[in-house]
């Protein structure tokens, strides 16, 4: 079942589709996209098949189906934006916005544009004019693209993402990403030019703010980054060229051959970082007001 | 840009070590204001007319000319649009008219508009050529008309003026994140240098958002051209109007990510114009809702 592809519709509405659609693979991923080719060979890219739907006196509706190489590639390009209307597409096509849960809902939709998650693809179905009959359309093709596919669970990785730090720093869970690239985390909060972190797809990252949760209107907020490499000697390696690139005034400094937890607070231009090393994981915080608020976050980690 | 040879970091930019316009789009500060007189301020204009689009977002095209007749009088201080063109390039001159291919490519009514007005001015037909694409050829253009459409890029920060000859480098993979700084240099190729008589931004449906592809949650309708003639005024400019829209959209900072370090690259290394706020200076005419210049 997840690894069958998805049997679009001839027809949808008043759109017909061509009989076999064109696919793109990472070698010439560029020419179709330019640019933004950057973004899918930063997850584990397989291919894309995409189709231009037609209709008479109607804009097209383009659907991208993109098939990663897993489920959690796929959920990652999902992350990368949580907003517009949740859709629950396992529902009929006329049923589709009821009851739908808002956390991390496995598809969203917004003026003409589905984006959705399921098993290893990541779907874009776009109508270039939005109308009722587009938009009906868009969520009939994202309904027949995930139907009779499994729903795996959300990376692992993201139950290491509290939904709270004591005393009072809530998730936004609305602005947290998955990804496995440093060009993804710098388009979401720029750490600086080089790959620092050492991503690439043997890791897996995720970040997202957290909010004081009292009622006093402060904005102030924290910037929680989790990054997991495929082995303890990489990700110590990882922090060391972080401490080089980004607190070159604060050299690593560890015992020989000791391989045991690392943490470590310092203040810097925009208030303290935090970071705990354990085994091929550290997490980082950043943008923390005073040290004892970034000590207590740490400690929970 | 780098110091040093350093890669910068977020760091750089919260010391203030780098200049107020990258800053300003990546931690929310203010623009730069320093300095600047009037005689020597690089003017860009906006002209803008509710009216531009309908509610489906289709162009009208009679009001489309209008605005830009007003762009070209109002820019150049001629008396009619013909004569504002004859300012700014000769009827001897093979014209390049360069538009946005992807993305939130250029409306091919604002080309349509450009190419007519053009050969009302006295521009041979044949003589006006599409200089966009990788096999475009800078080279046997002696004048270029930069027709940009307004966004923002999820590479390069901003992706309206200074990316806007990417192709002509022939590597545009070269310039992506940190070395968008670099987008600056293409304006310097031999082929290249010195030709761009007008930069006219299409900012009828800009995109306030990085993409990498359209989602048009993020576009708008602004129903503007904004023209001049030095590029990074211009996209200071542009860059001003993206980051007010992006605040205003979400009612939260929302920086720009990563930075536009092109920006004052392009002042500060490549000389190609001023990203100073204060050197700027903007005259808008039209409609003047949410005009999202601060």
């Amino acid at each position: 079942m997840t690894e069958s592809k998805p049997i679009l519709p001839k027809t949808a509405g008043f759109w017909t589709r061509p009989d076999s659609p064109k696919s793109v693979n990472a070698q010439n991923i560029f020419d179709y996209m330019d640019g933004a080719g950057e973004l899918y060979v930063g997850y584990r890219f397989d291919h894309l098949e995409y189709y231009e739907y037609k209709a008479k006196s109607q804009e097209d509706i383009l659907v991208e189906i993109y098939f990663m190489k897993t489920s959690d590639d796929a959920f990652g390009l999902l992350s990368l934006d949580w907003g517009g209307e949740p859709v629950d597409l396992s529902q009929s096509s006329q049923n589709n916005a009821k009851n739908v849960s808002t956390d991390m809902p496995r598809a969203l939709y917004g003026e003409g544009l589905l984006r959705l998650w399921s098993d290893n693809i990541y779907a874009r179905v776009m109508a270039y004019q939005e109308t009722p009959e587009s938009k009906q359309a868009v969520l009939a093709l994202g309904h027949s693209i995930s139907k009779d596919r499994r729903n795996p669970p959300r990376p692992d990785l993201l139950k290491n993402l509290p939904d709270s730090f004591e005393p009072n720093w809530e998730l936004r869970r609305e602005r947290a990403s998955y990804f496995r690239s440093h060009l993804v985390l710098n388009s979401i909060y720029y750490l600086g030019q080089e790959n620092m972190l050492d991503l690439d797809h043997t890791s897996e990252a995720l970040t997202a703010p957290y909010q004081r949760k009292d009622s006093s209107g402060d904005k102030t907020r924290i910037q929680f980054l989790l990054v997991k490499h495929s082995n303890n000697e990489r990700a110590r390696s990882a922090l060391a060229h972080f401490h080089r690139a980004y607190l070159p005034e604060h050299p690593l400094q560890t015992k020989p051959g000791y391989s045991g937890k690392m943490v470590n607070i310092f203040p810097i231009e925009d208030g303290w970082i935090g970071y705990k090393l354990q085994n091929n994981t550290i997490a980082f915080i950043f943008e923390c007001p005073d040290h004892e608020t970034a000590r207590i976050i740490i400690d929970q980690i | 840009m780098s110091q040093k040879g350093k890669p910068l970091t977020r760091r750089d930019f919260l010391r203030g070590t780098l200049g107020a316009t990258i800053g300003a789009s990546v931690l929310g500060t203010k623009f730069m204001t320093a300095g600047g007189s009037a005689a020597s301020k690089s003017l860009v204009t906006i002209v803008r007319d509710q009216s531009a689009m309908d509610s489906s977002n289709n162009v009208n095209a009679n009001i489309l000319k209008t605005m830009l007749d007003q762009t070209l009088i109002k820019f150049t201080g001629k008396n009619t649009a013909n004569d504002a063109w004859l300012s700014l390039v000769k009827p001897e001159d093979t014209v390049g008219l360069v538009p946005t291919p992807h993305l939130n490519p250029t409306h091919q009514e604002v080309e349509d508009a450009v190419k007519s007005s053009l050969i009302d001015a006295g521009i041979p037909e044949g003589k006006i050529l599409n200089a966009q694409g990788r096999s475009a050829n800078p080279g046997a253009c002696t004048a270029l008309i930069g027709l940009p459409a307004l966004k923002a890029h999820w590479l390069t920060g901003i992706g309206t003026v200074l990316k806007l000859y990417i192709l002509y480098s022939g590597m545009p993979r070269n310039y992506h994140d940190e070395n968008n700084a670099k987008l600056g240099e293409i304006w310097n190729l031999p082929s290249v240098r010195g030709k761009t008589r007008l930069v006219l931004v299409d900012a009828l449906h800009p995109l306030c958002d990085k993409g990498p592809q359209p989602d048009p949650r993020y576009k708008w309708a602004y129903n503007g051209l904004i023209a001049g003639t030095d590029p990074v005024a211009v996209e200071t400019v542009c860059l001003r109007i993206i980051m007010e829209k992006r605040k205003l959209m979400r009612g939260e900072p929302w920086p720009l990510s990563p930075p536009p370090l092109c920006v004052e690259a392009a002042d500060k290394d490549y000389g190609l114009g001023t990203s100073n706020w204060n050197n700027i200076k903007v005259e808008n005419y039209g409609w003047d809702e949410e005009l999202l210049l601060g």
